[in-house]
């Protein structure tokens, strides 16, 4: 059995069951009319149903079919500056902390220092034009 | 009902209406180009720019945001794989199939044809069958919309490719996903963790631009290689050969009388419309295997399909009254502040005003043709840009657009996490479309089944004795059997299912 069908299909099992039993906390529903329970549990039911069906069909060792994380650490490192980022919404100055998070990805992912500020600098210029100036919504 | 319609024509052929309405499609353009903003916010946000003008001249503005905004979604979604609205979902599958091909020029141009001929198809539609359609919409209860939504799911079968099962659990998670939030009937708060900001829910932009944006970037950091990469660096031609514009004429107007009709019924936008489009083209074209990986085919379904929706959506709410779209819910608001009420009555008493909106419509597609064409070339230049410095673009505008939809810090978050999933999901060949799919058709779904359990008094069989929703129930069956049914016949076509992994 090949890693990814092991992986999504355990995945989608747990979400399935996990939405069946948190359902059954919610209403029921009264006179044969379904509650707030009812789709989550429905839907639990049959990504369930569909997960072990994933697990079980597929049995063939598919090489192709496992996963590649590739550059990795490259990727961790940018979705680790975007969080970062995140935190830091609505901390000081939109155009600084947008610059310097721009600046530290582009460095990050290997341009240069003049061509990574330069970049930055006008892709937080065009947003806050854009979005803050034009169209009122406020960045800061 | 001639001199109604040279009444109509001659209020739009005003230059400053004219002025208006190319200022409309120009805002339009940028508002559907930008991932975030969407068509329904263009109109909504510009709506009191048109306090102090003429109805006509503040209608052909906002007629303008609505018609350049939706094939301007397009350009994103075969550019860079970041649909600009949601009705664009679909073109990112061969779009931006054929931009990783070096044919961006080609996907640009075609979208800009397809969409020009959806809407002007849609708006002849408009001209000549909008009370039989309006009336067909009528008959939609909430039975009829539970059978509307289980078949656009059913659709996710058709867009998952080899992976029908992970396909499937996707749209699952895209249901469960739209869980989230006050419950639909009784407003019981469900899986919001005692957080107000998950009362509304989840919204899909965010989640939109997560998936297909953020997850994109990822993958190509990943893979290291760049969204203009060797393989795109060529733009190509803008406008396909004689021979290519005859293959698309079939799937360019199907898919428009799809969008047309999906267009119409309350509720159902281009989004729906797109979907159902390009999976119909699919089941119809001689080469189903080339769908999602790069078909002029399929783009050109997709394209017109989610335009053709203006036109039905706009016939539903001129005669009926009744919003076809999210768009055209905030023009009747728009109308009505001009003095005009939409509806039935509009039709006997202000016809000039209905041909007016009609050549306003048609003049709007024409334009947008044109723009799309002669910005093709400049606009898929994109793709030149360094690979970083794109990422740097895409990360950025997805994260302050999924923001100013609703200035919400947790949109932020939803994009963040919907980003890292999108990234696991393609590593883990997950589609990514029945999520998406999912996520928009779930609140359909899941109220209009429980409304119509309550009209029904809890019995489920006597659902069954409306043929509307038979037709869709018989439909539905066949598209999830589908697959089957062709693998028991032995088609040769079964071993090249189209594939939406990436």
């Amino acid at each position: 059995m090949n890693s990814t069908d092991w992986i999504s299909g355990g995945l989608f099992l747990a979400i399935g069951i996990g939405l069946i039993a948190s359902g059954s906390a919610f209403p029921a529903g009264v006179g044969g009319l379904p509650g707030a329970g009812f789709f989550p549990q429905a839907i639990g039911a049959v990504m369930a149903m569909l997960a072990c069906a994933l697990v079980v069909t597929r049995r063939k060792k598919d090489a192709s079919d496992s996963i590649q994380m590739g550059n990795a650490r490259q990727v961790a490192g940018a979705a680790g500056l975007l969080f970062v980022y995140l935190l830091l919404w609505g901390q000081g100055l939109f155009i600084l902390r947008t610059a310097v998070f721009l600046i530290l990805t582009l460095r990050f992912l290997g341009q240069r220092w003049w061509p990574a500020t330069a970049c930055s600098a006008a892709l937080t210029a065009f947003a806050y034009l854009a979005f803050d100036t034009a169209l009122n919504v406020s960045l800061d | 009902m001639i001199p109604e319609i040279l009444a109509g024509l001659s209020a739009v052929l005003d230059w400053q209406v004219l002025a208006f309405l190319v200022a409309g499609v120009c805002m339009g353009a940028v508002f559907g180009s930008l991932p975030g903003l969407t068509a329904t916010m263009g109109v909504a946000i510009l709506t009191p720019l048109t306090f102090w003008v003429s109805a006509e001249q503040g209608l052909a503005m906002l007629l303008g945001i609505y018609c350049g905004a939706i094939p301007a979604g397009g350009i994103p979604a075969i550019l860079i794989n970041v649909p600009g609205t949601p009705a664009s979902i679909a073109t990112s599958w061969d779009g931006y199939a054929l931009t990783r091909k070096g044919q961006a020029g080609l996907a640009l141009g075609i979208n800009a044809l397809a969409s020009a001929a959806g809407q002007l198809t849609s708006i002849v539609f408009l001209a000549f069958l909008a009370f039989p359609i309006a009336s067909f919409a009528l008959q939609f209860g909430p039975a009829e919309y539970f059978g509307l939504a289980l078949l656009g799911i059913s659709l996710m079968a058709g867009v998952s490719g080899k992976h029908v099962l992970k396909g499937m659990l996707a749209g699952m998670l895209g249901l469960a996903l739209a869980l989230v939030g006050l419950d639909p009937m009784t407003a019981y708060p469900r899986y919001t963790f005692g957080m107000s900001e998950f009362l509304d829910g989840i919204s899909f932009v965010p989640v939109m631009i997560g998936l297909f944006g953020l997850g994109e970037v990822l993958v190509q950091i990943s893979e290291r290689h760049t969204a203009s990469g060797v393989q795109a660096a060529t733009i190509g031609r803008i406008l396909p050969k004689a021979a290519e514009y005859k293959s698309m004429i079939g799937s360019t107007f199907g898919g428009a009388t799809v969008g047309t009709m999906v267009g119409a019924i309350p509720a159902a936008g281009g989004d729906i419309g797109s979907v159902i489009a390009w999976e119909q083209a699919r089941r119809a074209a001689p080469d189903k295997a080339e769908f999602g990986k790069g078909s002029l085919r399929g783009l050109a379904a997709s394209c017109s399909g989610c335009n053709a929706a203006i036109g039905g959506a706009m016939t539903t709410m001129l005669t009926l009254g009744i919003p076809g779209d999210a768009v055209s819910a905030v023009l009747i608001g728009a109308l009505l502040i001009h003095g005009i009420q939409p509806g039935p009555l509009l039709f006997a008493n202000n016809q000039s005003f209905v041909f007016s909106i009609v050549f306003l419509l048609i003049f709007a597609s024409v334009l947008i043709m044109a723009i799309g064409i002669l910005c093709a070339k400049p606009l898929a230049k994109i793709l030149k840009v360094p690979a970083p410095w794109l990422w740097g673009g895409i990360v950025l505008f997805g994260t302050v657009g999924a923001y100013a939809l609703n200035h919400a810090v947790v949109d932020l978050w939803a994009m963040y996490a919907a980003g890292v999933a999108g990234f696991l999901f393609r590593k883990a060949r997950i589609p990514l479309g029945p999520l998406v799919l999912g996520l928009i058709l779930g609140p359909m779904m899941e109220s209009n089944l429980r409304r119509a359990l309550i009209l029904s008094r809890g019995d489920w069989t006597s659902m069954l004795t409306r043929p509307i929703l038979l037709v869709f129930l018989t439909a539905t069956l066949l598209a999830l059997l589908w697959p089957l049914i062709r693998r028991a016949f032995g088609s040769s076509a079964s071993n090249h299912r189209p594939s939406l992994d990436a």
